[in-house]
């Protein structure tokens, strides 16, 4: 051994150069700051360390953001990203995004809050784009600066894009539809949806003017369809990378119904029947005359109860009442024969305007889940959903869904029955595993949302619909962001749920553990859950 | 030596022989044999030199000279074997550890105790305490005078002291803390919790506060420490051994020497308890993994070492092809091999000699990309890396470790290359990693940044956070949805709009009907029964009762049984007599709703205080999980814990629904017409809502009483979070109730006792509180029960009350009069304001223009009809067009009104 001091001092400097390598290594990953030692060796060191840390943590880096938490981050179990990935989870801009003259308002706020939700793991964003924005100065003149410069954003934020084409006004915040099209309808009332008392509804066109050429000659379909091209073209760098979905506005707020509770923000009744413009009358009584009853065609239902009226309060909705006479049957098969048409020509311009780009397109229902115990559920009804043959009210919908492979968006997910007030007779619950199954049937794939105003529970609700095993819903939105939804109590039952969304995929996991791929699973997602019981 | 052949390598059996060559300590590995038989153990050896974080150079000399007492073969391999990982995995294991809380009270000098509190379990322990003075009724804790607070103490604020224990001596495991009582002080009792800051894990005892007393007559909830015969105490402590300090014997104090308020300390005796604690250690303990390259075999050895004790068995797979998914390696396997599930081996470590932990080595092909692993240590306890599987990269590069450091530097680089693409490829990655990288270079603008991933993590944590803050406050200020005027507008729509629980009719002005002594007759309600007719003609609308329960303290505040409607201010006949009495004079009443926490009945089989009785006879699911004392098995609290009793869990569908239940019930049964709402701080607004959806109130208010801001002591001008915070909860209940604009308040002492009057304008000209971003959701108040009265918390300047009354009878808001305002020498005064506020019509939502904003003057103009000025300075109303009459003066204020 004194041999080999003296003859190999050479070793015994490589030696000694490895020992610090070793110290600095150590120093770097225990944060004492190592600059008083610094030996070329440590620089080595420390960026290695660096890039082995990163290594180590990518997964962890970003599930730990999700965990949060006072719990020491290396006894969380840790969700595996895939979970996060196998429901993506988006979150929708708030409706005034862009404003009509093409600012992008509140600029600083979105930036802000698209990264904080990037770094939390949301896959992707939605974002609402109005008719009434982009082509508001003259037909056929869009002008798409502002969402494109949102578009931008969220592209280099890393996040996706799925944008709703909107082809109807909203009241909160103000934006109507095109100006130029306001400016028809003050001359040609009937374009509008009215009710039996005359009120028009001016945040969307009526169903029934759809191929009437009403605007400058050209018909809604066609105006909608110049829409979609100018859009395509516009997005076209976007398109597939950055934009990976696009909804079609079916109706007033975006929903496939009729406006039947107009802007009532109190939904006492059931809805009143929107069918007294002009044009629905004339296709009104030419229906009747053509099945023979020209005397059913000269109105509405004359015993249907009004806005504010419990639907039991006349005998239109009653058990035995109108709605389950002839003619009954006679003018809800006409009236939700017009929204099933509605959706299928819109449906169609769609998918034959973005034919060939590889994007999947939508289509959002509403939950019309008050009144839903009584036997008639009046507030279907109102908004255009029936069958006569007593069955699935929502078979001819999604019939139109798959015929033009279009998925289904449906609201509501986060609502419970045991909130709802026991007087409104409402289930959104079994609403929703209707609709559910009926796109089962036809093979609509369904994406969720939630309603647009927070409920309690509603976030334990929208993981149980998520869960669900029975509808595979993969993709779920959740409505809006805004000063509401990053406020502290908010957000953090946001991040919260987050969280929550990849527990259940964690289990999920532990369950397919005999399959063949997961091996990967074995060690973090068997072994990581019990670390917190040990 | 150097010529057993690598392969051997394989044979675990061989390997044992050098097992040896771990004995030693943990942290420092001496390489003390000088046998070593095989060019490999003798790398091994070089390489798993471990010191410590703190070593110094004279320990690497020493490295270096005991490294060069091997042999020559060490060096020749060590030049041959390529080193291409190494790392030291910090990993966590959770430990129950036990040992004994005492508290032991002895007599210093005369009346002079000292009262010291030990834990002889290792921790950051802190002692969070309070004490109860002479009189006290309730169970709400008070600070401890001054001269009694030991060095180091943090005040809480304003009831609760936490001092730190500390270590007795270096060498000794108990941790102390002493606190001298000055017996002459009219302190009745010391109430305690035990924290401990490592894990914010809280002790206490039988569920509750320990409570050490020191007068005789301390109600006893079976939380008393040291009471005995000598006090007459109501039974001893179950199970816990009393030990009395003989010499001591019965101590007699002379009451005389204490003050007025002291009671009779006669019983008051040494003594020293001691009870069982346990306590989650996580234990650290280190994997540490290095990889070679063999150069002569081309394979990959990498030996794995752990302090952890007991059976450790590795769960591994390798990988290949750039995929982190485990794969099966074709055989020789190590010993103890076994294969899982056809997915994975476990190889079992083989123990050191010494008992210090385990080690294991493999041997794999030189063409596999890494290593994946976690370690099974029984059963039910896995160990991974913070959340992921260990994972040992294997290097291709071939260039030997050894040589320069330029060399080292290159391949370093090329290794981090290497990982960057690979982990581009790997699937699971996406931009985030990008994102989380640019993020760490943000924070930290230099490249060698040494910081840990905790660190990274808790920067991407905190990175949210401050993006979601900064979102919010832009939001906010740029949303007009999430102000009043929306809401008006939505008002407006409807011509007929119901009268809105958060503001009443706009018209109200609040009554506060009770002060903290109220319960002390025993018949409050008949009493205040008496004054409804001249509260009515004073203008009052609403009068806030106090809370109607049973109540563990008498003042109502720790509710018991909800159904049980007797209370020390009355029966619940006698309350819905003075409801119905206010409601013939047309005044509204308000109950007391005490929902944020609710007293027990029973306790559990531990002896925590958290089963509840009577007719909701909650169990501890009712209970918010993170409430430090009570167990509770709900979800974790949605708003801050009132630690002096369980705090109720209501995102719990039973526990509101029950609630819902109760509040109908109220209304119905005593005739209530809305609410005053405790602690609404303690759980989520949006539950508030559904509360208020259910019970349909006429008005309903909320007690959100949090800290203004402070800067060294002096109060900020910009006070915007802390309204910010009211605002937002009220926005939570979707308004649907009002809050007591606390920031008003605080910021009125202030401008008044300072006279800075300044303050009572924000940079936008409007009013600094609630009132001037929310007012119809803004219940003005100058003192409650709790500020004011005989508690005094945070009182109102004193002298100054009709100024404070000056500005929020003419103010927008709703108003609040505390009674015992009402009925003083202000009496007259108040009752000019409040007619003045009934004939000029002023309500919530009045304009309010501040015309002067000086100094010593402050001076505004409401709805054009209201002129006001307080402070000393001189104000005049513009002369114009109007004609401006004096209609209450008083000292410091001057009110006009147009004619």
């Amino acid at each position: 051994m004194e041999v080999s001091v003296i003859g190999n001092p050479q070793a015994r400097i490589c030696r000694a150069e490895l020992a610090y390598r070793e110290l600095g290594f150590r120093f770097g990953s225990e944060v004492i700051s190592g600059e008083s030692r610094n030996r070329v060796s440590f620089c080595n060191q420390s960026s290695k360390w660096k890039e082995i840390a990163i290594r180590c943590s990518q997964r962890s880096v970003k599930c730990e953001a999700i965990v949060s938490d006072d719990a020491p981050p290396f006894l969380n179990s840790t969700p595996k990203s895939k979970s996060l990935e196998s429901v993506k989870l988006f979150v929708g801009l708030p409706l005034d995004t862009v404003s009509d003259c093409n600012n992008v308002n509140h600029l600083k706020a979105i930036t802000a809050g698209l990264k904080a939700l990037k770094l939390l793991g949301v896959q992707g964003i939605e974002l609402p784009i109005f008719w009434g924005v982009v082509e508001k100065e003259a037909a056929g003149r869009y002008e798409w600066s502002g969402y494109l410069a949102v578009a931008e954003i969220v592209k280099k934020v890393g996040l996706k894009l799925h944008v709703s084409l909107s082809f109807h006004g909203s009241k909160h915040p103000e934006i109507g539809l095109p100006d130029w099209v306001a400016k028809i309808g003050e001359a040609e009332p009937g374009i509008y949806f009215t009710d039996r008392y005359g009120q028009q509804y001016k945040d969307c066109l009526s169903f029934a003017v759809d191929d009437v050429p009403v605007l400058h000659g050209k018909t809604p379909m066609e105006v909608y369809r110049g829409f979609c091209d100018s859009f395509k073209s516009a997005f076209s760098d976007y398109m597939g990378n950055t934009i990976t979905g696009i909804t079609l506005g079916l109706g007033p707020d975006g929903e496939l119904k009729y406006p039947s509770h107009q802007h009532n923000v109190k939904r006492s009744g059931a809805g009143e029947f929107q069918c007294y413009d002009k044009h629905m009358l004339t296709a009104l009584k030419a229906y009747a005359e053509s099945t023979g009853n020209p005397l059913w065609g000269l109105g509405g239902p004359h015993d249907a109860p009004a806005y504010d009226h419990q639907p039991n309060s006349s005998t239109f909705f009653s058990d035995g009442g109108s709605w389950e006479s002839q003619y009954g049957n006679f003018f809800l098969s006409w009236y939700s024969s017009l929204l099933t048409s509605h959706a299928d020509r819109v449906l169609s311009v769609a998918s034959s305007a973005f034919s060939g780009i590889g994007v999947p397109l939508c289509g959002k229902l509403p939950l019309l889940h008050q009144w839903h115990k009584l036997r008639s559920q009046p507030s279907e009804l109102t908004a255009g959903f029936y069958s006569s043959n007593g069955q699935d009210r929502y078979e001819a919908i999604t019939e139109i869904f798959a015929k033009n492979s279009c998925r289904m968006i449906i609201p509501g997910m986060d609502l419970s029955d045991e909130h709802q007030s026991p007087e409104s007779l409402s289930s959104p619950e079994s609403l929703l595993a209707h609709i559910k199954t009926s796109c089962k049937k036809q093979g609509v794939v369904v994406s969720g949302q939630n309603s647009s105003t927070p409920v309690p529970g509603g976030f334990e609700r929208i993981v149980e619909n998520l869960k669900d095993e029975n509808v595979g819903i993969d993709l779920f939105t959740y409505q809006r962001m805004g000063a509401l939804f990053f406020s502290p109590e908010h957000f953090h039952a946001f991040t919260v749920f987050v969280r929550n969304l990849s527990r259940f995929e964690l289990s999920s996991d532990d369950k397919a553990a005999d399959v063949e791929d997961e091996t990967v699973s074995i060690g973090s997602g068997t072994g990581a859950p019990s670390l917190q019981t040990a | 030596m150097s010529t057993v052949p690598i392969e051997s390598l394989l044979h675990h059996s061989h390997l044992r022989q050098n097992s040896k060559i771990y004995r030693g300590t943990r942290s420092f590995f001496i390489p003390c044999s000088l046998n070593l038989p095989s060019h490999f153990t003798s790398t091994k050896l070089l390489h798993s030199i471990r010191t410590s974080v703190g070593a110094s150079s004279k320990h690497r000399r020493s490295v270096a000279v005991r490294a060069s007492s091997s042999d020559t073969a060490v060096v020749e391999t060590a030049q041959s074997d390529d080193v291409i990982f190494k790392e030291n995995f910090p990993v966590q294991r959770i430990e129950k550890a036990e040992g004994k809380i005492y508290v032991r009270l002895k007599q210093v000098k005369e009346n002079n105790w000292e009262l010291s509190v030990g834990c002889s379990i290792p921790g950051k322990w802190i002692l969070h305490w309070g004490v109860s003075y002479v009189g006290d009724t309730g169970s709400e804790w008070d600070q401890p005078p001054e001269d009694m607070r030991p060095p180091g103490s943090i005040a809480i604020k304003d009831y609760a002291i936490e001092t730190p224990l500390k270590k007795l001596s270096e060498g000794d495991s108990f941790f102390e803390v002493a606190i001298n009582l000055n017996l002459d002080s009219s302190v009745a009792a010391l109430n305690f919790v035990l924290k401990d800051e490592e894990t914010g894990a809280w002790y206490q005892h039988k569920g509750r506060d320990f409570k050490v007393p020191l007068v005789d007559d301390v109600p006893d909830n079976g939380n008393l420490i040291g009471a005995k015969k000598g006090f007459g105490a109501i039974g001893q402590l179950a199970n816990i051994p009393l030990e009395q300090d003989k010499s001591s014997g019965e101590v007699q104090k002379k009451s005389e020497s204490s003050s007025d308020s002291t009671k009779e300390r006669k019983g008051l005796q040494e003594f020293y308890e001691e009870m069982p604690i346990s306590k989650r250690v996580a234990d650290d303990n280190s994997v540490s993994v290095t990889a070679r390259k063999c150069s002569e075999t081309s394979k990959n050895i990498v030996s794995i070492e752990t302090d952890l004790p007991g059976d450790v068995t590795v769960h591994w797979g390798v990988c290949k092809n750039g995929s982190k998914k485990w794969e099966i390696p074709s055989e020789p396997y190590p010993e103890d091999t076994s294969l899982f599930k056809n997915k994975a081996l476990r190889t079992r470590l083989q123990r050191k000699d010494d008992g210090s932990g385990s080690f294991g080595l493999f041997s794999l092909d030189g063409k596999l990309e890494g290593l994946c692993f976690v370690l099974k240590l029984n059963e039910n306890t896995w160990l991974n890396y913070r959340g992921e599987d260990f994972y040992v990269p294997f290097l291709t590069s071939s260039s030997s470790v050894v040589e320069t450091e330029a060399t080292e530097a290159a391949q370093v680089s090329k290794h981090s290359k290497k990982t960057d693409k690979e982990v581009s490829a790997s699937g699971f990655t996406d931009e985030i990693i990008t994102e989380i990288r640019n993020l760490a270079n943000d924070i930290h603008s230099h490249k060698n940044q040494k910081t840990n991933v905790k660190e990274v993590h808790e920067n991407i944590l905190q990175e949210i956070e401050k993006l979601a803050a900064e979102a919010y406050s832009i939001f906010r200020s740029t949303t007009p949805s999430f102000s009043e005027e929306s809401i008006l507008e939505a008002e407006a729509e409807k011509p007929d709009i119901k009268i809105s629980s958060g503001t009443g009719s706009g018209f109200e002005i609040l009554c506060q009907g009770f002060n903290w002594e109220s319960n002390k007759s025993g018949r409050w309600y008949l009493e205040l029964q008496e004054k409804a007719d001249e509260l009515a003609s004073l203008g009052f609308t609403v009068l806030w009762l106090p809370p109607p329960t049973e109540s563990v303290s008498p003042e109502g505040y720790m509710p018991k049984d909800l159904y049980n409607l007797n209370s020390r201010y009355g029966t619940i006949d006698e309350l819905k007599d003075t409801v119905k009495k206010f409601h013939k004079v047309g005044i509204k009443v308000l109950g007391d709703a005490v929902l944020n926490h609710r007293c027990a009945h029973f306790k559990n089989q531990n002896g925590v205080w958290n089963l509840f009785g009577g007719r909701l006879n909650w169990d501890d699911r009712a209970i918010v999980a993170d409430d430090p004392h009570f167990q509770g098995r709900g979800n974790k609290s949605s708003g801050d814990n009132f630690h002096a009793a369980p705090n109720i869990d209501h995102s719990q569908d039973f526990v509101r629904k029950d609630i819902k239940e109760w509040l109908c019930w109220m209304m119905e049964e005593v005739g209530y017409d809305g609410w005053r709402l405790d602690f609404v701080r303690g759980f989520w607004g949006g539950y508030v809502k559904d509360y208020m959806d259910a019970s349909k109130p006429y008005f309903a208010v909320g007690e959100y009483w949090d800290s203004l801001s402070y800067t060294y002591g002096e109060m900020d001008y910009n006070q915007d979070a802390h309204r910010q915070r009211i605002v937002d909860w009220i926005n939570a209940t979707s308004g649907a109730t009002g809050a007591f604009d606390v920031t008003t308040k605080g910021i009125l002492h202030t401008a008044l006792q300072k006279c800075e009057y300044w303050r009572l304008s924000d940079p936008k000209g409007k009013p600094p509180g609630v009132v001037g971003w929310w007012p119809s959701r803004a219940v003005t108040f100058i003192e409650n029960h709790d500020t004011g009265s005989t508690q005094g918390h945070w009182r109102f300047p004193e002298g100054k009350e009709m100024q404070g009354y000056a500005y929020i009878l003419t103010h927008p808001g709703t108003p609040a009069v505390f009674f015992d305002h009402i009925f003083s020498d202000y009496h007259p005064e108040i009752a000019a304001l409040l007619s003045l506020r009934n004939r000029q019509k002023l309500h919530c939502r009045s304009e309010v223009n501040i015309d002067k904003c000086e100094r010593d003057v402050y001076a505004a103009i409401i709805d054009d009809k209201v002129a006001m000025k307080i402070g000393p300075g001189h104000y005049e109303p513009p002369n114009g067009s109007k004609n401006w009459s004096v209609a209450v003066e008083g000292r410091d204020y001057k009110v006009w009104e147009t004619s």
